[in-house]
């Protein structure tokens, strides 16, 4: 199945971000799911030398699954903020996306919550890997 | 579920021992494994060395990149048993026959979380060596600090200290007993310091003039705390907090054999 196709089964709205603007904050607790129409935005973590950049996205790519298919009611993990040109994000239909997950075999799930566990502690443990070397630079 | 019990291959039950290999980077391998009991380390080698990714306990599980990664047959890192460990092997037929049924978002953003975590890992390492390889190149470019930091020599080198804080016309007298350019060995008489702290955890900074002249001011915390062969006597154990690049230099020179 195309992915477009596939996805706009599941578009419940669609909203446009100025660069900076933060389309999701770490910290805070939600479970959206979005996806990039258009532009880029860009994952950020808080860290003890400033706003970090781990990852970019670009059109195509799902963000905020970790909420949703991780530990339920855990905090957003990382801020999502537009890059540098306006984004267009699809905001995701929770409820369906739910349900599909639920279809899913305890297994399959298991497997989907390692993964994204997996992902979490990479995510922590590159970003604490740029703040030890710009300590230690700091302090050469 | 409600699959038949006759048709799920019956469940492997297998035992490792502390330090063994249970997963190796690069190898053939599709099962998926499960913890029962223990903690097993993901690591990746890079320039010969292992970088830890993650450390495992019971009910994680590992090996499931090979299964979800279709571009990939071989194991994306190793883990290793940091005790010794009981895991579940599942048989992954039936788990591939669920995998392919998954409503094709789930499976869309899963292919996404795997590729996102596979280039975090890759990120992981690249920081890891890059660090590791600055550090190595520190440690060329000054030769002191690589061969002499724990080179400690025995010395008898009379001083004065005080505590961190206090008024540089504060002095007590002190003997040093050996040097490293990580820490010291000082004699105190704890009659001369009536009144002053010398516990595990104080700082003092101290003044020394080596025999070669060269005076050298430093700030060392009291790491450790023994009574000396006289009465009254104390021996401190101290760690070097504060050098200035130029005196750690000279010291070095001084620690030359």
């Amino acid at each position: 199945m195309e992915i477009e196709t596939l996805i706009i089964a599941y578009l419940v709205d669609e909203e446009t971000y100025e660069p900076g603007e933060i389309v999701i904050e770490e910290g805070t607790q939600g479970d959206w799911v979005y996806i990039v129409l258009e532009g880029r935005v860009k994952v950020t973590k808080r860290t003890s030398v400033g706003m970090l950049t781990i990852d970019i996205l670009r059109q195509g790519a799902i963000f905020g699954e970790m909420a949703l298919f991780g530990k339920a009611l855990e905090a957003r993990s990382a801020s999502v903020i537009a890059a540098d040109g306006p984004a267009r994000v699809g905001v995701l239909d929770t409820r369906q996306l739910i349900d599909d997950y639920e279809s899913l075999s305890p297994r399959i799930r298991l497997l989907i919550k390692a993964l994204i566990m997996r992902l979490k502690e990479s995510n922590e443990k590159a970003a604490s890997l740029v703040v030890a070397a710009s300590e230690k630079k700091r302090n050469r | 579920m409600t699959d038949n019990p006759s048709t799920i291959p019956p469940i492997v039950r297998l035992s490792y021992r502390k330090g063994d290999l249970i997963v190796k980077e690069g190898d053939y391998g599709i099962s998926i494994y499960k913890i029962l009991e223990g903690k097993a380390m993901v690591l990746k080698e890079s320039d010969g060395r292992e970088i830890p990714l993650a450390t495992l306990t019971t009910g994680d599980i590992f090996g499931e990149r090979t299964f979800l990664n279709r571009a990939s047959e071989t194991r994306s890192a190793s883990v290793r048993a940091l005790e010794n460990m009981t895991v579940e092997v599942w048989h992954t037929a039936r788990l591939s026959r669920e995998y392919n049924e998954m409503p094709p978002i789930v499976k869309y953003i899963t292919d996404q979380i795997l590729a996102r975590s596979i280039r975090m890992n890759n990120l992981i390492v690249k920081l890891v060596t890059q660090e590791q390889r600055a550090e190595l190149a520190e440690k060329k470019a000054d030769p002191l600090i690589s061969q002499r930091r724990f080179h400690r020599k025995k010395v008898d080198i009379r001083c004065q200290y005080r505590p961190f804080g206090a008024s540089d016309r504060f002095h007590l007298s002190g003997r040093i007993k050996d040097i490293s350019l990580a820490g010291l060995g000082m004699e105190v008489m704890r009659r001369d310091a009536s009144g002053v702290s010398h516990v595990k955890g104080d700082c003092f900074v101290v003044n020394i003039v080596l025999p070669n002249k060269q005076s050298l001011e430093l700030e060392a915390e009291v790491v450790s705390v023994r009574k000396g062969e006289i009465a009254g006597e104390l021996v401190l154990g101290m760690s070097i907090s504060e050098i200035s690049p130029k005196e750690k230099k000279h010291l070095g020179f001084f620690l030359m054999p």
